[in-house]
């Protein structure tokens, strides 16, 4: 084990120099480009700021994109939803459309933090951070999402699935570039989704297990016609459960493929064991059980209860 | 249940106490301020926002100090060098060991805790440097740029295995900082003679205090050579000895003024000697002002801990439930200093107590308990609400269940079968001859809780048979007092011309409710109100002595002082009022703010007039009270003796529904009754009792200091978790009042009692709701996933 | 290190103030504007002690950068307070239901149940408890607290 100064010593003291409040994108991609790695991104910090102070991260500046144009919008287009990089989990989890349209976002939203938190926490923040307990990830990229990401080159979108690297870590440089939106699919009357966590306290509580899960059945021939299921944090990065889903897929809904994908869960998880946050063991035990409840809960939503 | 607690009642008892006791016992007859659930008298400046804590104090003038800590649990140190964090604009001093100008030791009991740390270190945080710079932030900067070369030692983290004779020594005599034992009866025979015998290991973790206000002292150097120290803090009077030692100044040379607390618990006991020696020593080398204000990640580093343990617990009992015989042994850890653990009389430290609750309150004819105390390589311990008692606790209280279960029986009907009721006898011998109300709690609990209904009605809450229920008890005692010879209080009160007074105590508010409940007891022996007497701010220039403020005993040793010294100047005020009136002394009365005849009710002066009168004609009126509990006792060889000279008792009771599948724990409902002896001001003691069972949750479902390898794994509130608003459940208090011969207006401590029985409340209604008996906590979701696989899973029905 | 000039409402008055980039709000509404009734208890945003209300949300000012306030209103414990002195009705129910201790929580969690109430003028206790559960309390168990609260509802809390 090897620590450091700052492992045993804090002050208040947020180690940077320069704060920017750009008006436009272009302004902002041009700091983050002059000063050349050395400014990070920010929107409501609720991560960042406490990362800074713990000297976890470092950085000169920092580019807060809170007064770009155009960012705080939740929009309904076509079969998507999309939203701009400054819309908080307050606003997800109050948001009308979100509710009826892709209510384990919604709920997902609502778990994160605390209310104060919420209110200044953006989802793309979530995103970034890159954390696999990340309470927006799980419900996103069981809803298909994609993330536009905006550089000094332009716009690239990119699947939710091919953005996480490692914990930590996504493809996205947040010292060079910026989320600017999401989108995702807005959820039909046959579609039946639910946001499960496992937390040792009921607020301000880092999750052990999320799980969101998504089913859409053929009701007529009693049938999954498609399943997303999302875990974290059981590996170093949120995930969607393929082999869950292809099981899922086409099987007449009875309670034995139920319990039989959470078996398959548990194969497709690789916990580390956590101090703080529960075993191994323990993890991927619970990952059995939420993808079992998760589906019994949206099947039930469709109006096919299934103990 | 109801008519035997009735009948205990009516037992009449014959004391031989002396008659300055008996006079305090006599329960005044038509109270007007005591009794009442009167607004607290802070609560104003509270909830606007005005009050000053420390850290709302200017800092204009002052000079930052900050402490530069051990990155390893155990090493030597082979060299120290500062010069390059001296050179640094801004900083004033940069002290190590050799820079003590007096005894270079502090701690609430044994001096053995460095100022600075000069040969090795004993745990991650041990203070090895002090800065003291313009800026905290240059201060910090100073830290970075001393260096300290260290030679590791082999540590020790485990209470047992420091006790191995080949363990690593933390300090030269050793590592057995304390061995108690505690003997009664004939513990061979009683097992002989025991039907069934229960025997468990029981494990409780390190607990953080969490108090919300980070600590923080100033050390402000007087011009006279006086070092005044200012800051949050319990025990201003400990303080004060140990800046005297560590300074090298007579104690009249040191002040200690305390300011409002944002919480305590026990915990700002400790280390106000710590930070307020550390600001001091920099406030006497630089001759400056000097601010120590610790960061929260700081507080859980280097404050004291709740003690863990392991306690391994014996229990012989009849067929019928009846108790014949209990063994324990208790590793208790104290981690790398000695704090408030020892036993070093006349100090009893939280390691006696421990042994001297370990029975519960419970009738045992043959007890045997064996207390070890370690010193390892962890954070240290000290006092944490309840002092030792919420562990033992955790141990005979689930012990009592897992007998009751063996043995078919109803929880409490093996409680109510030996539990303390008047005339007991205790574990060490003591005959509990008055204010004995543990049955009493039992029976309005179980009847609030309607127990027998609830633990028949346990089981599966849902069809997919994943959620729960069951109930649980937690039975509880707790003294009134520190039971040593220190445990005095002195009062003062003043009242001036106008009729309004003042209140001098060493009493300190942090935020338990004691500048309400106190001027109450004096504004009611005064017969005035409330808002006409004033608490003076603890300043042991100005206030009596008057020991710490720990162990439940303010409202019980500091109210005696008050009303002895409120009796003095109202003998005074009612020889004038006498004249005044035309009237005996004997048959006067004095009520909000008049002196009246209690004959002729109508026939009155007001208090202010007499008063006034009394100043006129040179009467000062001065009253001046000191009070002392009956002497404790302890034999150190047999454990026997009269500890404390009155107790407090409760009765727990919890719903929990267990999420069988994953663990989970949501506790549904709550009821706890409490004999106080009398509630002198009942809000305030539901504030105490609400309180203190949200922490003995806390301590039953999620708290513990995760440590590796000596490093605390959890130093923030993100990963040290304490109970939300959604953790808790409406808790609701019932207050009884068995009257306290020896207490004002026979009242009884209650700042520690609700948080001792709620864990293992909690404990036994999970294991009735799910099977599985949790034996070391805490009990989070996985820990209760397990034991309910180590059960076999949960319950088929 | 240059300074930002900001412009913002602060308790209903408009203030013009000069910060460095790293000030935290709560540092510069206690130590440069001198209202220290907003209490740091973790600088982390995790116990709540610190809760503002900014554009009317409860926000915790322990990790939000003060050039972030400029052109906004804020709002402190300092301005529940009425200039006759009258406190609010959260205030005055928080003094009669003993949901005071300590003390340290007490502004943070006036200032969450305030933005609850503007917002829910009747919460249920369920909202209640959700709506202070970003403010850790040690000392009362929160019961007293959601008691409070509720009473300050019943009493038409907002404004």
């Amino acid at each position: 084990m090897s620590y450091a100064f700052k492992d045993f010593h804090w002050t208040r003291h947020i180690p940077i120099k320069n704060y920017f409040l750009p008006k436009t994108l272009s302004e902002a991609l041009n700091i983050l480009a002059e000063y050349q790695g050395r400014a990070l991104v920010v929107a409501g910090g609720t991560d960042v700021l406490p990362q800074l102070r713990r000297r976890e991260i470092d950085a000169e500046a920092l580019v807060d994109i809170t007064h770009l144009p155009d960012l705080k919008s939740i929009e309904e287009r076509g079969e998507r939803i999309a939203l701009g990089a400054l819309v908080t989990h307050a606003s997800i989890t109050s948001s009308p459309l979100v509710r009826e349209k892709a209510k384990l976002l919604a709920d997902g939203a609502g778990y994160l933090g605390s209310p104060q938190i919420r209110n200044i926490a953006t989802v793309a923040g979530n995103l970034v951070s890159g954390q696999p307990a990340a309470d927006t990830s799980t419900p996103l990229l069981a809803l298909d999402a994609s993330v536009t990401i905006a550089s000094k080159d332009g716009e690239r979108i990119v699947p939710l699935t091919k953005f996480f690297l490692d914990t930590g870590k996504t493809i996205l440089d947040c010292r060079r570039e910026i989320l600017t939106r999401i989108e995702f699919n807005a959820l039909k009357e046959h579609h039946g989704c639910c946001y499960l966590r496992l937390s040792q306290r009921k607020a301000l509580a880092l999750p052990i297990l999320v799980c969101g899960v998504l089913v859409k059945v053929d009701k007529k021939r009693r049938v999954i016609e498609e399943a997303a299921v999302a875990l974290g944090p059981v590996a170093p990065i949120p995930f969607r459960a393929i082999r869950v889903e292809e099981a899922l897929r086409g099987s007449p809904i009875s309670k034995e493929i139920i319990e039989a994908v959470g078996t398959i869960a548990i194969e497709e998880c690789n916990p580390r064991d956590s101090l703080l946050r529960g075993s191994s063991l323990y993890r991927k035990e619970m990952a059995k059980v939420f993808v079992k409840r998760g589906l019994q809960k949206a099947l039930a939503q469709v109006g096919f209860p299934v103990t | 249940m109801a008519e035997k607690s009735d009948k205990k009642k009516k037992v009449k008892v014959v004391t031989k106490e002396k008659e300055d006791l008996q006079q305090l016992m006599a329960a005044p007859i038509g109270l007007s301020v005591v009794g009442q659930s009167l607004d607290r008298t802070d609560a104003f400046l509270k909830v606007s926002g005005k009050l000053s804590f420390g850290a709302d104090y200017p800092e204009e003038g002052f000079l930052h100090g900050k402490i530069l800590r051990s990155p390893f649990p155990h090493a030597l140190i082979k060299s120290i060098h500062v010069e390059k964090a001296k050179q640094l604009p801004g900083v004033v001093a940069v002290l190590t060991a050799k820079d003590i100008p007096g005894r270079n030791g502090f701690g609430a009991i044994l001096p053995d805790q460095p100022v600075i740390c000069g040969d090795k270190v004993r745990f991650v945080g041990d203070g090895v440097a002090l800065v003291a710079a313009e800026s905290e932030r240059i201060a910090e900067e100073a830290l970075e740029r001393i260096e300290v070369d260290y030679e590791p030692l082999p540590p020790v983290f485990d209470p047992i295995e420091a006790l191995k004779e080949d363990a690593p020594k933390i300090h030269e005599k050793g590592n057995l900082l304390s061995y108690n034992k505690l003997r009664k009866g004939d513990i061979e025979k009683g097992f002989a003679a025991a039907e069934v015998v229960l025997e468990r290991t029981y494990q409780v973790p390190i607990l953080e205090h969490v108090y919300l206000e980070p600590d923080i002292a100033m050390a402000i150097p007087q011009s006279d050579g006086t070092m005044l120290v200012e800051g949050p803090m319990q025990a201003p009077f400990t303080v004060r000895r140990n800046l005297s030692a560590v300074l090298g100044i007579p104690i009249n040379k040191v002040r200690v003024r305390q300011i409002h607390m944002g919480g305590g618990f026990g915990g700002k006991e400790d280390s106000p000697i710590d930070i307020g020696c550390r600001a001091a020593v920099l406030a006497n080398h630089t001759g400056r002002p000097v601010r120590l204000a610790l960061e929260r990640e700081e507080v859980t580093l280097q404050t004291s801990k709740r003690h863990p343990m392991v306690m391994k617990v014996k229990i012989g009992a009849k067929k019928d439930g009846k108790l014949v015989a209990f063994e324990g042994v208790i590793y208790d850890e104290q981690g790398a200093y000695a704090g408030l653990g020892p036993v070093i009389p006349p100090a009893g430290g939280s390691h006696i107590h421990s042994m001297i609750m370990m029975p519960g309150p419970y009738e045992i004819p043959n007890v045997k308990v064996d207390a070890y105390l370690s010193y390892t390589n962890h954070p240290y311990g000290g006092a944490m609400r309840g002092f030792g008692a919420p562990q033992v606790h955790i141990a005979h209280e689930q012990a009592m269940d897992e007998l009751a279960e063996i043995l078919g029986m109803n929880p409490i009907d093996i409680r109510q079968k030996n539990a303390f009721k008047q005339g007991s006898v205790t574990a060490t011998s003591q005959v509990l001859d008055q204010s004995v109300g543990l049955l009493d709690t039992l029976d309005s609990c179980a009847k609030a809780f309607d127990w027998d209904r609830r633990y028949r009605e346990t089981g599966y809450l849902d069809k997919e048979r994943t959620k729960r229920r069951g109930v649980g008890i937690g039975m509880g005692w707790y003294r009134t007092s520190i039971g040593t010879s220190s445990d005095g209080c002195g009062a003062n009160v003043y009242v001036h011309e106008d009729g309004s007074v003042l209140l001098f105590t060493g009493i300190t508010e942090m935020g338990q409710g004691a500048f309400t409940v106190l001027p109450q007891i004096c504004a009611e022996e005064l017969g005035v109100r409330l808002e006409d007497v004033r608490v003076v701010q603890p300043d042991t220039d100005i206030v009596p002595e008057s020991g710490p403020t720990v162990g439940s005993r303010s409202t019980t040793l500091m109210g005696n002082a008050i009303v002895l010294a409120a009796r003095q100047v109202k003998e005074a005020i009612f020889e004038m009022a006498s004249e005044m009136l035309a009237v005996p002394m004997e048959q006067l009365e004095a009520k909000d703010r008049k002196i009246y005849d209690q004959k002729h009710p109508n026939q009155s002066v007001l208090f202010r007039e007499v008063v006034a009168k009394c100043m006129g004609k040179g009467k000062r009126l001065i009253g001046q009270g000191w009070w002392a509990p009956p002497m404790a006792s302890l034999d150190p060889e047999t454990g026997q003796g009269n500890p404390y000279f009155v107790y407090t008792y409760s009765t727990h009771m919890a719903e929990v529904v267990v999420d069988v599948e994953t663990g989970e724990v949501e506790i549904t409902d709550y009821v706890a009754a409490f004999d106080i002896g009398k509630a002198i001001n009942p809000r305030t003691v539901e504030g105490q009792i609400e309180g203190g069972v949200a922490m003995g949750i806390g301590y039953a479902l999620m708290e513990e200091v995760v440590l590796k390898e000596g490093y605390i794994q959890n130093m923030n509130l993100q990963n040290y978790l304490i109970p939300t608003s959604l953790d808790i459940p409406d808790i609701k208090p019932i207050i009884l009042e068995v009257e306290n011969k020896y207490g004002p207006y026979g009242a009884k401590g209650i700042g520690e009692m609700p948080n001792i029985p709620a864990t293992p409340a909690v404990l036994n209604a999970i294991a009735n709701a799910c099977g599985g008996r949790v034996r070391s906590l805490p009990a989070d979701p996985e820990t209760v996933y397990w034991a309910i696989k180590e059960k076999g899973g949960p319950p088929k029905h | 290190m240059g300074t930002v000039k900001i412009s913002f409402k602060l308790n209903g008055c408009d203030m013009n103030v000069e910060v460095l980039p790293n000030t935290l709000l709560v540092d510069l509404l206690r130590d440069v504007l001198g209202l220290k009734g907003t209490k740091v208890g973790c600088r982390e945003g995790e116990c709540g002690v610190c809760t503002v209300l900014l554009e009317g949300e409860a926000v915790n000012s322990c990790i939000l950068p003060a050039v972030k306030v400029g052109g906004k209103s804020v709002v402190t414990i300092e301005g529940l307070v009425k200039e006759n002195g009258q406190l609010h009705p959260i205030q005055q129910a928080f003094i009669s239901e003993g949901a005071v201790q300590c003390g340290f929580c007490t502004p943070g969690m006036i200032m969450n149940a305030k933005a609850l109430l503007d917002k829910h003028p009747h919460p249920s206790d369920g909202e209640i408890r959700s709506g202070i559960s970003g403010v850790l309390c040690r000392c009362t168990g929160y019961r007293k607290i959601v008691q409070a609260i509720k009473t300050a509802s019943q009493a038409g809390g907002r404004k």
